[in-house]
């Protein structure tokens, strides 16, 4: 797996401070993306078992009050394998800490693929749906398009079906 | 032999003008007039010079000089040449003092017009303000500062601040209002004698006057020291007045039997028997005191003080528990939230400081820790309030207070047997150039610690000479301060303020700007990366902190060592410094010197390391401090600000983020506008109109609005390369 970013201290990408990991590679291509370079599998860095390390000491750092861990693409459900570590430490070595995830599929989508279920399960935010240039809205939280949703994972799959982040 | 005039014109030599200026010269001597030898000394002069065609006006001068100086007359010698130098100097200063003033009239002197963000050089009413500070600088400079002080700072070695005002008049520089005492014990305010407000309606009516009053006799910040507890007695007065009238409309209670009840906040006998009322009033009361916050802020931030401009205003809160004073630390945040006027754009003033402490708000369960997670919410839309660790201002200056204006503090103090904190001021300030003197030291330590006592003794010499123009000044030049109680005194109006002033009252500040830069000058490096180097830049303020101790102790007087907030200063002394050394990459290249210990705004850093770098300065700059940290809008993640505040409580005295709280009247987009040339831009509607824009961004510690009012070059320059630190 290829990675376009890891940064500390993110604001902007979901709730309190957080780390951010920006995966390579996107297939959705929608119009209007905000970083079309990241579209390629093989942009950026490679990520590392070092880097992965460096995450999880970060996101336990004793001074600072970190919320959690925050998934951006490019696309992570196109790369569930490299994910599947690194998601399924945070939950067992930081305890406390949050998993936010973004994607252009949607919940629906991603239930109906285990392996992409499989990572889903492991995090607690889903930012669902592809970018619609048609729909921008700077001022919507967390999201770009206004057909882009934020949803509660455990009680969307609890319920089996999405229910929006209260 | 023809004389060549000043102007360049052409007049006949005539040698009783020698014997003239030689007379006038004794005359001012003690032994005075000694007319043989004027005349002696006139021939011998007119013997030098008569051979020649034309002979220069400078050039008989130098000749008269020189006769003096070789007679038995040297005492004429002296008062000769005082005279030429004050002449010399008028003569100067006059021309560019008409420049000056003809620049105001025709609005193309942008130093004047744009020197301080919260003046509109445009208006009347400031124009005269400039105008009196263009003339009280001249006369100051020629007549009253020392003559080694007032050429040190016209080259830049230092700054002898505020000069506008002070010292042409005995004014002071920024203080903590005695608000308490003033309300308490009543006033006079013009014509009327003001006693203590019945209610919270009319406790901030009054605030509203002395603020104003404060702001026109004096030339810094005021602060309201702890706002919260000060007024908390008027909102019960104005609970006790609501719950009057419920029981007499909802129990139909007399009068007289009303009157016979003791109401009070704290009777709750009385709240059992008459639950209605309870609640009656108390809702009435908060809708009052929200009401009474909203009108405060409004006069504030519609005011004009005698000074040409809005008051720099400051309110303290955060500490206050009962309900009355949650009520007050909840609408002035209220308040702040809602914003000014039909759009509800952000207000610029009063400054907002919130003090933070363990076991009052700063963890759920704190009983105020509602109030934090508004002052956060405040802060992600507002910018205000800034942030004070309570824990970390009492170790760092000996007890808790709120600063004095943006970020001036006072060290401990005791009257009576107490600490006295509301009612004293600062004296002024003397800001040294220390990039100027790293740059000459050329990499010596050892010279640029010798060239510092050098510039110091004559910074010394400024701030004495502050001292002194304070001294034996009379209460009623400012009764607001020193007879009705503003500043903790009610003096008669011929007594002076002398006692006022000593034994570390009133503080009296060392400024100093540019550690990043001096830095930069004396290693060729930033101390950002290295160890070594941040332990020599920390030594630099040690240093200057162990001087102002000694001074103080020398003196008596409260000197302190302050962290200059350097509006235009930051532009001016590197201008000067470019012009003098020319381009030095990382120390005159920037437009801006980087302020007091600050790590240099273009620093790619997480806040937390900005924080660490930062944390071991205010306890040497005790005077003043302040830090600081950008951000990215915050208005979605309140969370995250508070992991920074909290992060900052532990490590820093005194925290402000600087954080994108643009608002678009078009769209209603809120968050950063684009900076371009042409002006600022909405970036989610792509409007660039100023009048439906709501830009504000931090300039020293006050707020701005440069879509309305740009600011000067330096602090432009400086803005526009400040990074987010996150």
């Amino acid at each position: 797996m290829y990675i376009v970013d890891y940064k500390k201290f993110d604001v902007i990408n979901g709730k309190g401070l957080r780390h951010s990991l920006f995966t390579s590679g996107c297939t959705h291509h929608c119009k209007g993306c905000f970083n079309a370079a990241t579209w390629n599998f093989e942009y950026g860095t490679l990520y590392t078992q070092e880097l992965e390390d460096r995450i999880i000491a970060d996101l336990n750092m004793p001074d600072v009050r970190i919320a959690g861990l925050s998934i951006l693409g490019g696309e992570p459900f196109q790369n569930v394998e490299g994910l599947l570590s690194l998601t399924s430490r945070v939950r067992s070595e930081c305890p406390g800490k949050d998993i936010w995830i973004w994607s252009g599929y949607t919940f629906e989508e991603i239930v109906s693929e285990p392996a992409k279920l499989e990572l889903l399960s492991r995090c607690d935010v889903l930012i669902d749906g592809k970018f619609v240039l048609e729909q921008r809205n700077l001022k919507l939280k967390w999201r770009g398009s206004e057909n882009q949703r934020v949803l509660d994972v455990k009680k969307s799959l609890r319920e089996e079906k999405a229910v929006l982040l209260s | 032999m023809l004389v060549i005039k000043r102007d360049g014109s052409e007049v006949a030599f005539n040698q009783q003008k020698i014997i003239d200026a030689i007379c006038a010269a004794m005359n001012s001597t003690e032994k005075k007039e000694d007319m043989e030898l004027a005349h002696k000394l006139a021939d011998k002069v007119t013997r030098k010079i008569t051979k020649l065609e034309k002979v220069d006006i400078e050039h008989i001068q130098d000749e008269v000089q020189s006769a003096l100086m070789n007679s038995r007359r040297k005492d004429v010698a002296e008062a000769y040449i005082g005279y030429r130098e004050v002449r010399n100097l008028k003569r100067r200063e006059r021309s560019s003092l008409d420049k000056k003033v003809l620049g105001l009239l025709e609005l193309t002197n942008e130093e004047v017009l744009k020197e301080n963000s919260n003046k509109d050089g445009a208006t009347i009413p400031t124009q005269r303000d400039l105008l009196a500070g263009i003339m009280a600088k001249d006369f100051a400079q020629t007549y009253m500062i020392p003559k080694r002080v007032v050429e040190a700072h016209n080259k830049g070695d230092l700054h002898f601040h505020d000069q506008d005002y002070s010292p042409y008049f005995p004014i002071y520089n920024c203080m903590l209002i005695d608000l308490k005492g003033m309300l308490e014990n009543g006033f006079k305010l013009g014509n009327a004698q003001i006693e203590t407000p019945k209610s919270i309606t009319t406790a901030t009516a009054i605030t509203a006057q002395i603020i104003a009053q404060v702001a026109s006799h004096i030339y810094g910040g005021n602060t309201i020291n702890e706002i919260d507890i000060i007024l908390a007695p008027y909102v019960l007065e104005s609970f006790k007045k609501h719950y009057r009238r419920g029981l007499e409309w909802l129990y139909m209670l007399d009068v007289s039997e009303i009157e016979e009840l003791d109401i009070s906040w704290e009777n709750a006998e009385l709240h059992e028997k008459y639950p209605r009322c309870l609640e009656y009033a108390k809702k009435l009361t908060e809708k009052e005191t929200f009401d009474a916050f909203q009108s405060l802020e409004y006069e504030i931030n519609t005011l004009v003080s005698a000074n040409g401009q809005t008051p720099f205003s400051t309110f303290g809160f955060g500490r206050g528990q009962s309900w009355a004073e949650r009520q007050i630390q909840i609408s002035i945040l209220q308040n702040r939230i809602r914003g000014l006027g039909r759009d509800g754009k952000t207000a610029i003033f009063p400054k907002l400081i919130f003090a933070m402490e363990d076991g009052v708000n700063l963890r759920p369960g704190d009983p105020n820790y509602d109030i934090k997670q508004l002052a956060l919410k405040c802060s992600t839309l507002r910018m205000y309030p800034d942030v004070i660790s309570v824990p970390k201002v009492e170790e760092i200056t000996g007890s808790f207070k709120f600063p004095m204006g943006c970020r001036s503090f006072l060290g401990v103090y005791v009257e009576n047997g107490k600490e006295l904190h509301d009612g004293r001021f600062n004296m002024g300030v003397v800001t040294a150039n220390l990039p100027r003197i790293a740059i000459r030291a050329k990499g010596s330590e050892e010279q640029f610690y010798r060239l510092l006592d050098e510039l110091l003794e004559v910074c010394k010499e400024g701030l004495l000479y502050r001292i002194e123009r304070l001294k034996g000044v009379k209460a009623k030049v400012a009764p607001i301060l020193y007879m009705e109680g503003a500043a903790g005194s009610r003096l008669q109006a011929e007594d002076t303020i002398d006692h006022l002033l000593e034994n570390g009252r009133a503080s009296i500040s060392l400024g100093y700007i540019g550690i990043h830069e001096t830095m930069m000058a004396l290693y060729g490096k930033s101390l950002f990366e290295d160890e070594e180097l941040r332990r020599k830049g920390l030594q630099i303020v040690q240093y200057l902190s162990a001087k102002t101790a000694q001074w103080k102790e020398e003196t008596g007087y409260g000197f302190s060592l302050y962290s200059t907030p350097a509006e235009s200063l930051c532009y001016r002394f590197c201008k000067l410094d470019e012009e003098k050394f020319g381009v030095i990459p990382g120390v005159t290249d920037k437009g801006y010197y980087t302020n007091s210990f600050h790590l240099d705004v273009n620093k790619k850093v997480t806040p937390f390391e900005k924080i660490e770098f930062e944390q071991p300065y205010p306890k040497y700059a005790n005077g003043g401090f302040i830090t600081y940290c950008e951000f990215d809008s915050l208005v979605n993640n309140p969370e995250a600000l508070e992991a920074v505040w909290d992060y900052a409580y532990e490590r820093v005295p005194y925290f402000g983020t600087n954080t994108p709280t643009d608002k678009c009247l078009e769209c209603g987009y809120e968050g950063e506008f684009a900076a371009t040339n042409n002006g600022f831009q909405c970036p989610n509607c792509g409007n660039r109109n100023p009048k439906t824009s709501s830009v504000i961004r931090r300039c020293c510690g006050y707020l701005s609005e440069p879509s309305q009012r740009p600011f000067n070059v330096g602090k432009q320059k400086e803005v526009l390369s400040r990074v987010k630190h996150m």
